[in-house]
């Protein structure tokens, strides 16, 4: 009996090791374990085996039955791992097929360089305001000591709407509107769209301006010089030289042009610079004790600078854009690059 | 304004390389645009600011050199040897206008072609050589910032100038042989019957020298600088004269101008020179302003020695008394522009050199800077939509009315109402813009002309709306445009671009923190421009705010593009940031487990699966967690006015695991509930 059982065990052994695939193994484990299995008969017949007899035989089937599960296991899993190398062989796909996405889109470059520019003012404690692009006469000229008939107007070119009210050439009037709601300490930077009525090959009669100023005790011209050359430094890298040029503005007084380094030469000279080395690129001055006054602020008290920058030329010489009339124009190729 | 170096070195004797000069000239606030070089000179072309028309000369200019490098500055010949006869006779009618009028009568001259260093020199500055009278009139004005004018005496009739307003005169010849017309106000100078000039602007062909002008009557005036404006504005015409008169000419130099003229003339046409009759009512009273040492120091942030401003303001022809711990300053007649002691300021700062002052950071207090809401939403959609693929445009505000047409506004629609533009550059840029629509239909035409396929664009700017007010409302919108070209990608993604429209959105919205918002179809289109049958309206908080939609094949092609075109509009995004909801709450998450069903049903085609979803939720029941559509089928063996959907359902409860038998009883509730609201049945 006992011979019987190990050589079923034997025998099973030898199918076994003689299996080629996992059908075979399967066959195997139902031939030997499964309901009808042979092993499985021989464990059912246990009942019938004398008392004596009974510890060693079921011993033994168990035995046996172990044997063969694990060597069954063993064996079907070496056939699925060599299966799956197999069907992973076979499995390639093409990664040179182009990605399933939807590209990002691109923030125009006049609006990256507005938000960088907008960053480095609120990081040094500038609140942000607007005003209407639509503005009075009076807050676009007047208020900053512009009145009718002065020939300052002819520094710019103004689009009218009526007698009284114009497309706002600059970004100043919110200065105005401001200081009337507010009592200083004022710091304050205006970003937006102002309006000229002239178009040529650098001039486009939309353009963007960011306008800043400060009124507190004490402001004094060296700090007008400092805050801007902060400014440039961030924008342009700290190797920009800066140069403050007298100028003038009706609204402020000391005012002055500043120019930096040309960017693309390095101020050796070259077409963007005119040869000069120099860009210009801010104006800027300390507000007109006139303009304070008429603010209601007492200008023995108070002092303030303001200053005002160009977007588009400040994008143009960051990205290197040689047209300004790129800007509006807003060809795919051209917004796709920044 | 051009200024020849050889001219400067008249009056001022610098040893500097030309170079350097306008380097000096630049760093003083006289800003060198241009150098050119000519044969044996050098010419300089000065941005001279509307300030300082006292530097619209060589003189003025040569002051500037003379006090910033500290030499001495040379006094213009103007002495008359001899005077014969009396003054001519000169009557001011209108003297708020013409504050003083000076005049010589130079009789006998010989009129003919200008000395060759006289042509060269004015043609150096663009001006044009006629005949030696009229070329020393400029060359005195070149030299002195002074206009000058020089009538035919014999043309004149009683050989007198009147100088009185137009009054009913409106129309007049100048000598460019122009006919100009004329206000009642326009400041005219007659003769005894007739006008003879354009105060301050330009001459009469009736009066003018010619070859054969034995007698001349020469002007030099200062005219109301604000009439001259006023004039040359309203006839149109910009001179070399009127520029400088109305920036403001020196009141104390008409006289001294009009003698360096007088004595060129008779020295280079001969001719005997008169007397002078010289107007001058009210004669000019020099300003006094004090300035206190203090002052300069604290506007400026550092310790400028006293004997360096008065140095400088001396150099510049300021007058100077010490007085306490100030000076009293009285600026020249040539100095309008000094009004207060900022501009002394300015003056001792400019001449110290800006580039010598050092930097310094301002000392502040802090102060709360509070984030500007409306640019925080803005920042925050324009970042959604380039995540979602879409590129920023930034158009012009301008807008062609006409085009309203094109977009099938109707008459009294709002958005007609445009503000419009007194002198705009074109007209098709005659108005302000009430929609951001056309502008990014002409991105979309233009991108398309030059190849591009796929097109996502966004704006976000203003419009002008009427408010009934001064200025009109100006409301932030954002529009969005979407051309999709159905054969762009080998991904499956051959769907309506509507829907990727309407996902952009819906991903802005969660971006955004607003979660109350539908989209409503009604009969009619929402939008004139959108497609009746493919477009609805965006509520938030059930406000309308914005529209979503196919474009209109009408305004395709009448925009002349074609294709697969989406539009998103969002009206009013200050409106729109109002509802967006601060920082969100959290929620626990689920402690059991969910139960998933799907259902399909067939419904009749215009059955929508909003309607289908609102009846599913619509249900007594708090333990759907979720419904999601997963398919829409329509053909076989659906029949042909119908459509199958099939939902997935997800079922849960907060508070314990749900049963297969309480889950199955809702879920044949709602499939009945399917059935007698839709018609909808089972599909099987
Ligand atoms: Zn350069």
């Amino acid at each position: 009996m006992l011979n019987e059982i190990l050589s079923i065990k034997n025998l099973a052994g030898e199918e076994i090791k003689k299996a080629c695939n996992l059908k075979d193994i399967q066959d195997i484990r139902i031939k030997y374990l499964g309901k009808k299995g042979v092993l499985t008969g021989r464990m059912k017949s246990l009942g019938s085996i004398s008392k004596e007899d009974r510890p060693e035989y079921g011993r033994t089937l168990n035995e046996s039955k172990n044997f063969i599960e694990d060597l069954l296991n063993r064996q079907e899993e070496q056939f699925r791992s060599t299966e799956l190398n197999q069907s992973i062989q076979t499995q390639r796909i093409d990664v040179t097929v182009p990605g399933c996405f939807v590209p990002f889109g691109h923030l125009h470059p006049v609006t990256q360089t507005l938000d960088e520019i907008t960053a480095i003012f609120i990081s040094l404690g500038f609140n942000v305001e607007e005003g209407p692009e639509i503005e009075l006469d009076f807050y676009n000229f007047e208020a900053l000591n512009m009145p009718r008939d002065h020939p300052a107007r002819d520094m710019q070119d103004t689009f009218y709407i009526n007698d009284d009210v114009v497309l706002r050439t600059h970004t100043s009037p919110v200065q105005v509107r401001v200081m009337e709601k507010n009592i200083p300490p004022l710091r304050v930077i205006a970003p937006g769209k102002v309006y000229r009525c002239d178009a040529d090959v650098s001039h486009i009669p939309m353009f963007h301006q960011l306008e800043g100023f400060m009124v507190d005790k004490d402001i004094r011209m060296t700090d007008l010089k400092g805050m801007l050359e902060l400014f440039v430094h961030s924008v342009f890298g700290i190797d920009t030289s800066l140069r403050f040029r007298p100028s003038f503005f009706p609204f402020t007084e000391p005012s002055a042009e500043i120019d930096i380094s040309c960017v693309i030469c390095k101020g050796t000279g070259c077409n963007v610079c005119k040869g000069t080395g120099w860009i210009e690129i801010l104006g800027a001055g300390m507000i007109n004790p006139r303009v304070l006054e008429m603010s209601g602020y007492d200008p023995d008290l108070y002092t303030g600078f303001a200053f005002g920058l160009g977007i588009e030329r400040v994008a143009m010489l960051k990205y290197g854009i040689d047209d300004i009339r790129l800007f509006p124009e807003n060809d795919k190729r051209f917004l796709e690059q920044f | 304004m051009k200024a020849s170096y050889n001219w400067l070195k008249e009056f001022v004797d610098f040893n500097l390389p030309h170079r350097e000069l306008a380097h000096t000239l630049t760093m003083a606030g006289f800003e060198v645009e241009a150098i050119e070089e000519v044969e044996d000179d050098i010419i300089f072309d000065i941005g001279v600011t509307p300030n300082r028309p006292d530097c619209l000369s060589i003189i003025g200019i040569a002051r500037e050199i003379s006090a910033v490098l500290d030499l001495p500055l040379k006094d213009v010949n103007a002495e008359i040897r001899k005077q014969e006869g009396g003054g001519p006779l000169i009557e001011i009618k209108a003297p708020d206008l013409c504050l003083r009028y000076s005049s010589r009568t130079i009789t006998g001259v010989k009129p003919g072609p200008s000395p060759e260093w006289l042509v060269i020199r004015l043609e150096a500055h663009d001006i044009r050589s006629t005949s030696n009278i009229v070329d020393i009139t400029n060359y005195v004005l070149l030299e002195t910032g002074q206009p000058l004018h020089a009538f035919d005496l014999d043309r004149l009739a009683g050989n007198k100038i009147v100088v009185n307003r137009a009054g009913n005169e409106n129309e007049f010849h100048t000598l460019d042989n122009e006919k100009r017309t004329l206000n009642k106000d326009t400041l005219l100078i007659w003769d005894d019957e007739k006008p003879v000039a354009i105060a301050g602007v330009m001459g009469g062909l009736n009066s003018e020298v010619s070859e054969s002008t034995r007698n001349i009557l020469l002007e030099s005036a200062f005219f109301n600088p604000v009439s001259v404006r006023r004039t040359s504005k309203f006839i149109n015409l910009k001179t070399e004269s009127s520029y400088r008169f109305e920036r403001g000419v020196d009141m104390i130099g008409v006289k001294s101008a009009l003698d360096r003229a007088a004595c060129m003339i008779a020295d280079i046409a001969g001719g005997k020179v008169s007397h002078i009759t010289d107007i001058y009512p009210d004669p000019y009273t020099p300003r006094k302003l004090c300035v206190k040492y203090k002052k300069i120091n604290s506007v400026i942030g550092i310790d400028i020695d006293e004997s360096f401003v008065e140095n400088v303001l001396t150099g510049l022809g300021f007058k100077i008394k010490r007085e306490g711990d100030g000076i009293v300053v009285t600026p020249p007649s040539f100095r309008q522009d000094i009004q207060r002691d900022v501009d002394i300021i300015e003056e001792v700062v400019r001449l110290y050199g800006y580039d010598r002052i050092p930097s310094t950071l301002p000392a502040v207090q802090m102060i709360s800077a509070p984030v500007h809401k409306t640019q925080e939403a803005i920042k925050s959609i324009k970042n959604a939509m380039v995540k979602s693929g879409f590129s920023e445009a930034i158009n012009y505000s301008f807008l062609n009315p006409e085009i309203m047409d094109k977009l099938n506004i109707p008459p009294e629609d709002r958005r007609r109402k445009t503000v419009f533009i007194k002198n705009p550059l074109r007209k098709e840029e005659e108005a302000m813009r009430t929609t951001l629509i056309p502008a990014l239909l002409n991105n979309v035409s233009l991108n398309l002309n030059r190849g591009a396929k796929t097109l996502r664009l966004f704006e976000v700017s203003r419009v002008f709306l009427p408010s009934g007010q001064k200025l009109p409302d100006e409301v932030i919108q954002m529009c969005a445009i979407y051309h999709k070209d159905m054969s762009a990608s080998i991904w499956d993604d051959k769907h309506d671009g509507f829907y990727d429209l309407k996902g952009v959105l819906e991903n802005l919205f969660s971006e955004l923190g607003i979660r109350d918002y539908s989209f409503i179809q009604e009969a009619t289109s929402c939008e004139p421009y959108l497609h009746p049958g493919k477009s609805c309206a965006i509520t938030v908080n059930g406000e309308k705010t914005g529209s979503l939609g196919t474009l209109h094949p009408s305004v395709s092609t009448a925009f002349d593009i074609s294709g697969n075109i989406n539009i998103l509009e969002l009206y009013d995004i200050e409106k729109i940031q109002k509802a967006v909801s601060p920082t969100p709450e959290f929620v626990s998450l689920p402690r059991y487990p969910y139960v998933e069903r799907d259902l399909a049903i067939v419904v009749s085609k215009d059955i929508t699966v909003g309607q289908a979803k609102e009846t599913i939720t619509g249900i007594d029941s708090d333990i759907i967690e979720a419904v999601s559509l997963f398919d829409i089928y329509t053909g076989k063996p659906v029949p042909d006015n119908k459509k199958s959907l099939a939902f997935s359902i997800r079922y849960r409860a907060s508070d314990r695991t749900l049963t297969d038998s309480e889950v199955d009883v809702l879920h044949s509730g709602i499939l009945r509930r399917l059935e007698e609201n839709l018609k909808a049945e089972l599909r099987t």
